[in-house]
């Protein structure tokens, strides 16, 4: 191989997409040739600098902006209707390629069924995928590195009608375990609104016990002066008689323990 | 298992638009920091990247599936790039655009070594021709292979593995200068 040759495949070399017997190549090339060495270790240095450039975040400005503008175009007349008429004439399904006399008939009875009340169906089937479209964002926010974006996915989770058992699970973990007191705070209110689920009682009662920041255990007070169960006043018991427990949160969980009672 | 971009379109194109949110959770960072790359500016990324998602609404009914998702999504934002300049630039031929360098304040200093070495890459990188900073962008960044790069900008496997190394060496020539400057 000669230097031409070498130089032609340093791209393949550099993104790794190369034949061993070509990679076997090179490297006996450079083993021999000092330039050409010295230009693909320059070469390689600068672009595993470039590999850890750290990605910048866009602002939540262009979340938001895009969920507004899709829920714009699902929800526009016009849109719907054209997506009435892709569905009529569209022949990639196989059902619609069986016949075109069966499209034909199904269409009908789909419209027929429009016309005579199956559009609220159609937009209650509508807000439930935008449910699900929330849920999932939700979920995969709750898991970034970034605290900010933890705590928009907590903001998405209590936007949601009725969380999924994998959002309630994930806001739990939040509560008991995120390092950051503001995402922990966060998961507070947003569990308060689902207090009427028995998991999530059940967990905000366990909850209590596990935490050590004082801002915290007097929002989890709160929330179990409200729940007003036996299982919240054992739980305040237990709190009041731990070591180590600031003196304004006992009192804080006497008096509300005394509410429960 | 996760459905794949293919699967997701697919599934957009035949009329379950909501699912375009599953590709927009997967694809905005990136999309958002290769326009951050090419024109240097937060905003006009944001809007570029707005501007990509409804262009694939729009010409949803032509994905035909074939190649991979992220080939037909990057020519999808290389011309919403390229009608961004032209609207930034009124009449000047295409051409003329093309050569131009990227103009730009440099940035902050800051303290650490290896923090002054990003910099310096991130600088080196602004001061690349933006043709040379998309192929490095799409070749480094975006998880293409050198083959469907070719086929997003519509030329041979072998002009992107020269492309690739002409951008990288000229890359390379930008940083040693900036580091020499810094360090005489």
């Amino acid at each position: 191989m000669n230097c031409e040759k070498a130089k032609e495949q340093f791209a393949d070399y550099l993104v790794g997409d190369i034949k061993p017997s070509a990679e076997a190549e090179i490297r006996a090339h450079i083993a021999s040739c000092v330039s050409c060495r010295e230009e693909i270790e320059g070469l390689s240095a600068l672009w595993a600098k470039l590999g850890v450039l750290p990605q910048e975040q866009p602002s939540g400005g262009l979340r938001a902006n895009f969920y507004a503008m899709l829920e714009d175009y699902k929800t526009k007349p016009a849109n719907r209707l054209r997506e009435f008429w892709k569905e009529f004439w569209s022949f990639r399904k196989p059902a619609y390629g069986f016949s075109f006399g069966l499209t034909l008939l199904v269409v009908g009875i789909g419209v027929g069924a429009f016309l005579t009340g199956g559009g609220s169906g159609k937009v209650t089937a509508l807000h439930q995928e935008l449910q699900d479209m929330r849920q999932t964002v939700a979920l995969s926010m709750l898991d970034r590195p970034s605290a900010t974006e933890r705590l928009e996915g907590i903001s998405w989770s209590a936007g949601l009608d009725k969380p999924g058992e994998k959002t309630i699970v994930a806001l739990v973990n939040k509560l008991d375990g995120d390092p950051n007191v503001n995402v922990r705070l966060a998961a507070v209110d947003a569990l308060y609104l689902f207090r009427d689920d028995p998991a999530v009682k059940e967990s905000l009662i366990r909850s209590l016990a596990k935490q050590d920041s004082p801002l915290v255990q007097v929002a989890l007070i709160d929330l179990l002066v409200e729940i007003r169960e036996r299982r919240a006043a054992d739980a305040l018991k237990q709190l009041i008689g731990s070591a180590n427990l600031a003196p304004q949160v006992k009192e804080h969980a006497e008096i509300g323990l005394k509410q429960i009672i | 298992m996760a459905p794949s971009d293919n699967e997701v379109m697919e599934a957009v194109r035949d009329g379950k638009v909501e699912k375009l949110a599953i590709l927009f959770e997967r694809h905005q960072v990136m999309l958002y920091n290769f326009f951050l790359r090419l024109t240097g500016n937060r905003s006009a990324s944001e809007d570029l990247v707005q501007d990509v998602f409804i262009r694939i609404l729009k010409y949803r009914a032509g994905y035909q599936g074939q190649s991979k998702f992220a080939v037909w999504m990057f020519q999808i934002a290389r011309n919403a790039h390229i009608d961004h300049l032209r609207k930034q630039r009124g009449d000047l031929p295409l051409d003329e655009q093309f050569a131009e360098p990227a103009a730009r304040e440099p940035r902050p200093e800051v303290r650490l070594e290896a923090e002054q070495d990003i910099a310096l890459i991130r600088r080196a990188l602004d001061l690349l021709p933006w043709k040379k900073r998309e192929i490095l962008m799409l070749s480094r960044f975006q998880d293409l292979k050198l083959r469907e790069i070719a086929d997003l900008l519509g030329c041979q496997v072998g002009t992107v593995k020269a492309q690739v190394h002409r951008a990288l060496k000229e890359l390379s020539h930008i940083y040693l200068e900036l580091r020499e400057g810094r360090t005489s």
